[in-house]
C-alpha cells in the first residue's frame, strides 16, 4: 500500500508536467502576449502608449526571450515552487490564486459531499424497492437532472430563488460580509448561500451517481452470497447492510474519479454564470489578457488538487476493498 | 400435530415465481420426509427445481418467489411446527436458519461475500447463534471447524478472503459455515458441482464422514445418481417441479417404477458392462409457463396412454410400503 502510494505520487510529477506544458503553449498561441493585450487596453481608455515602456515591460517579464527559453525557466521556477508573476495583478501567481482559490475548494467540496450523501441513500432505496413509486420518481427526477445544461438549471434556480423571497442570491456572501474578515458569522452567511451553486454543480453528478448505485446494488442483491446471508438467520437489514450495501459502494467509490474533474469544471461555470468570487473570473480574464503565469499556474494548481483527489479516492478504494488492495497495491 | 419421527416432512410443496411473463411453477407438489439422521438424495435434470425446494424449506426465495401451498414440518420434541406458517422474516424462522436447518450452497465462488474474510463470514453465523460466546471463543470454534473439514492450516486460513482460496478450499469453508452451529438437517444442494473433478470425491468422502460423526440428517441435492446411489438411504426423483417418484435407495435402483426414472436410471454411463452406453431420455423438457395438461413427462413418455396420460394428473400412489410414485400406469384403485 505504501509502495502504491509512493508509485502514484511520483507518476503525478510528469502528468502535472505534461498538463501544464499544454496550457502553456495553449495560452501562447493566439498572437500577441500580455504586453500587446495590455497596451490595446490602455488605448481603448484613450491613453497614449510609449513603445519604449512597452519594450522595457517585455524586457522585464522576459517576453522579448524565445519561447521555449520563457517555458524552461517556467518549468524550473515552478519546480521550485514559484509559479511566477501575473502581470495583470502585480503579485506572484500564487497569492492571486491562495485569495480566491479557498472559495473555489469549499463550493467543489460541498457539491462532492451533495453529490455522494445524496445520491447514495437514493441510490440504495431505488434498489431495494425496484419499480416502486419513489423508484420511479426518482429515476425520473434523475432523468431530469441529467438532461437539464448546467447554465440553465442555474438560471431557473436563481429565478426560483428570486420569486420566492425576493432576493437575489448571487454571490457567495451577503454585501456586508463580502469584505469581511472569515468569522463564525461570515461562514454561516456563506452556508446560506452555497447551496446554490453546489446544487447547481453537483445535480447533473448526483443523477449520475444514483444510476450507477441503483445498478450496481440490483446486481449485488441477488448474489448467492445474500441467499447464503439469509440462510444463517441473519435479519434482512443486516444481511443488507453488511453485504450488498457495503459490496455496491465499492464502484461508487471508484467514481469518485471521473466526479472531481466534473465537478472543478461545473464549478468554473457556474462561478461565471452567478459571478462567484472564486478562481473562474480571474482565470476568465487572464485568458484573455494573455497573463500566462497566471493562467498556467491556474491550470496546475487544480489539475494537482484533482489528481490528489482521485488518488485519495483510490486509496479509499482499495481500503475498502480487499480485491483491489490485493491485486494491484 | 406430531412428527411421526421424522425431523422433516414436507407436503404438497408448491412455489412460484411471478413476473411479467406470467407465473412460473417452478415447484408444483412435492412431497418427502426425512427420519433423524438419514441421507436423502433428491435427483432430477437441470431447472426441475431442486434448488428452489432447498430455498421453499428454508423460507428465503429470491424476489418473486412465494410457496403458495403445502406444508413443512420441522419436529421439535416431538411436535410438529409448519414453517411456511412462520413470519418470512421474524425471529422464529431466523433462529431456525443457520442452526437447526443448514444449508450448503450450489456456487462456492460466488456465496462468500468477497470484501469479507471467510472467518468473519464463519464466526458471524456462530455469534448469531450462540450469544454467550464472545468473540475469541468463537473463533477458536471456526478455527477448530475448519480443521474438522480438512481445511489446511485453519489458524491462519480463516482470515483469508475467498478469491485467495482454491474452489475446493472455499467449498470447505462452506461446509464449515454450514455445519458450524451442529444443524439437525444438512441441505447440501449440488455440493461437488462446481468444483474440480478431482476434488468432488475428496468434498463428497468429507460429508459422508462427518455426516457419521455428527449424526445429522442430510438433504443430498445432485443430478448424479452415482452420488445418490453412493450415499443416500432414500431417494426424491424430481420432474419439471413435480416428486414423481420416492424410496429407499434399494426401491428405486432395483425396482424403479415411473418410466422417467427409468429413464435416468438406464442414462447412467454403464461402465461395468465394459462399454459405455447412454441411452438418453428422448425429447426435451417443457418450459414451466406453458400450461402443460396431465402428467408433465407425457410428451416424452414412452408408455404414454393417449387420452389420459395427456389429460390427467396422475395421483401419488404408494405401491409398495414407503415407495410411492405419480404416474398413470400405477392407477389408485389397483391399490388396496
Ligand atoms: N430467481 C428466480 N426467478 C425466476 N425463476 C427462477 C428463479 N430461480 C429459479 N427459477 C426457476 O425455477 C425453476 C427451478 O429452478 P431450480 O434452480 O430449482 O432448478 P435446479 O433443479 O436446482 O437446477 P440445477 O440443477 O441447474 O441447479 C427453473 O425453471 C428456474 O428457471
Ligand atoms: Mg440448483
Amino acid at each position: 500500500m505504501g509502495e502504491f502510494i509512493v508509485r502514484r505520487l511520483l507518476l503525478m510529477i510528469p502528468t502535472l508536467i505534461i498538463v501544464s506544458s499544454i496550457a502553456f503553449f495553449v495560452i501562447q498561441a493566439p498572437p500577441g502576449d500580455f504586453v500587446s493585450a495590455h497596451a490595446a487596453r490602455l488605448e481603448e481608455r484613450g491613453q497614449d502608449v510609449d513603445r519604449a515602456v512597452l519594450e522595457a515591460m517585455r524586457a522585464r517579464y522576459g517576453l522579448d526571450q524565445p519561447i521555449h527559453v520563457q517555458y524552461f525557466r517556467w518549468v524550473r521556477n515552478m519546480l521550485r515552487g514559484d509559479l511566477g508573476v501575473s502581470f495583470d495583478w502585480n503579485a506572484p501567481v500564487t497569492a492571486v490564486i491562495a485569495r480566491r482559490i479557498p472559495n473555489s475548494i469549499l463550493i467543489s467540496l460541498v457539491s462532492f459531499l451533495y453529490v455522494y450523501i445524496v445520491a447514495i441513500p437514493i441510490g440504495m432505496l431505488s434498489a431495494v424497492r425496484q419499480y416502486s413509486l419513489a423508484d420511479y420518481f426518482f429515476t425520473f427526477v434523475a432523468f431530469i437532472g441529467l438532461g437539464i445544461p448546467n447554465f440553465l438549471f442555474a438560471l431557473v434556480v436563481l429565478w426560483l430563488v428570486f420569486s420566492a423571497t425576493g432576493s437575489v442570491m448571487i454571490g457567495l456572501f451577503s454585501t456586508e460580509y463580502v469584505d469581511a474578515a472569515w468569522s463564525w458569522s461570515r461562514l454561516l452567511d456563506m452556508a446560506r448561500h452555497i447551496w446554490i451553486p453546489a446544487l447547481i454543480v453537483g445535480t447533473e453528478g448526483t443523477a449520475k451517481i444514483v444510476r450507477v448505485m441503483r445498478a450496481n446494488l440490483l446486481d449485488e442483491l441477488q448474489k448467492p452470497y445474500v441467499m447464503v446471508a439469509r440462510a444463517k438467520g441473519l435479519p434482512q437489514a443486516r444481511v443488507n447492510y453488511k453485504y450488498p450495501f457495503r459490496i455496491a459502494v465499492n464502484p461508487v467509490v471508484s467514481t469518485i474519479g471521473w466526479t472531481l474533474p466534473s465537478l472543478v469544471t461545473g464549478e468554473m461555470l457556474v462561478s461565471l454564470v452567478l459571478g462567484l468570487p472564486t478562481l473562474a473570473p480571474v482565470f476568465f480574464r487572464s485568458l484573455q489578457m494573455q497573463d500566462m503565469y497566471l493562467a498556467g499556474g491556474i491550470v496546475f494548481v487544480l489539475t494537482f488538487l484533482t489528481l490528489i483527489g482521485t488518488l485519495v479516492s483510490d486509496i479509499l478504494l482499495g481500503w475498502i476493498d480487499p480485491r483491489i488492495r490485493f491485486s494491484s497495491m | 400435530m406430531t412428527d411421526n419421527g421424522n425431523v422433516l416432512t414436507v407436503r404438497n410443496l408448491k412455489t412460484h415465481f411471478f413476473s411479467r411473463e406470467g407465473t412460473l411453477k417452478a415447484i408444483d407438489g412435492v412431497d418427502f420426509e426425512l427420519k433423524p439422521g438419514e441421507v436423502l438424495g433428491i435427483a432430477g435434470e437441470s431447472g426441475c427445481g431442486k434448488s428452489v425446494t432447498a430455498q421453499s424449506i428454508l423460507r428465503i426465495l429470491p424476489k418473486h418467489g412465494r410457496t403458495v401451498d403445502g406444508e413443512v414440518l420441522l419436529s421439535r420434541n416431538g411436535a410438529a411446527v409448519d414453517l411456511l406458517t412462520l413470519d418470512e422474516e421474524g425471529p422464529e424462522i431466523r433462529r431456525i436458519r443457520g442452526k437447526e436447518i443448514a444449508m450448503i450452497f450450489q456456487e462456492p465462488m460466488t456465496s462468500f461475500s468477497p470484501v469479507h474474510t471467510i472467518g468473519n463470514q464463519i464466526i458471524e453465523s456462530i455469534r448469531l447463534h450462540n450469544r454467550g460466546l464472545s468473540k475469541r471463543e468463537a473463533r477458536a470454534r471456526a478455527i477448530d471447524m475448519l480443521h474438522r473439514v480438512g481445511m489446511p492450516n485453519p489458524a491462519s486460513t480463516i482470515d483469508e478472503y475467498p478469491f485467495n482460496l482454491s474452489g475446493g478450499m472455499r467449498q470447505r469453508a462452506m461446509i464449515a459455515m454450514a455445519l458450524s452451529c451442529g444443524p439437525r438437517v444438512l441441505i447440501a444442494d449440488e455440493p461437488t458441482t462446481a468444483v474440480d473433478v478431482t476434488i468432488q470425491a475428496q468434498v463428497l468422502e468429507l460429508l459422508k464422514e462427518l455426516q457419521g460423526q455428527l449424526g445429522m440428517a442430510v438433504i443430498m441435492i445432485t443430478h448424479d445418481l452415482g452420488v445418490i446411489a453412493e450415499l443416500a438411504d432414500r431417494v426424491l426423483i424430481m420432474y419439471l417441479g413435480k416428486g414423481v417418484e420416492f424410496g429407499t435407495v434399494e426401491q428405486i435402483f432395483h425396482n424403479p417404477l415411473h418410466p422417467y426414472t427409468r429413464g435416468l436410471l438406464a442414462s447412467i454411463p454403464k461402465l461395468t458392462r465394459g462399454r459405455e452406453v447412454i441411452e438418453p431420455i428422448q425429447g426435451t423438457v417443457p418450459s414451466p409457463y406453458d400450461p402443460l395438461t396431465g402428467c408433465p413427462f407425457n410428451p416424452r413418455c414412452a408408455h404414454r396412454m393417449a387420452g389420459v396420460c395427456d389429460l390427467e394428473m396422475p395421483e401419488v400412489v404408494e405401491v409398495e410400503e414407503g415407495h410411492r410414485v405419480a404416474c398413470h400406469l400405477y392407477p389408485k384403485d389397483a391399490q388396496t
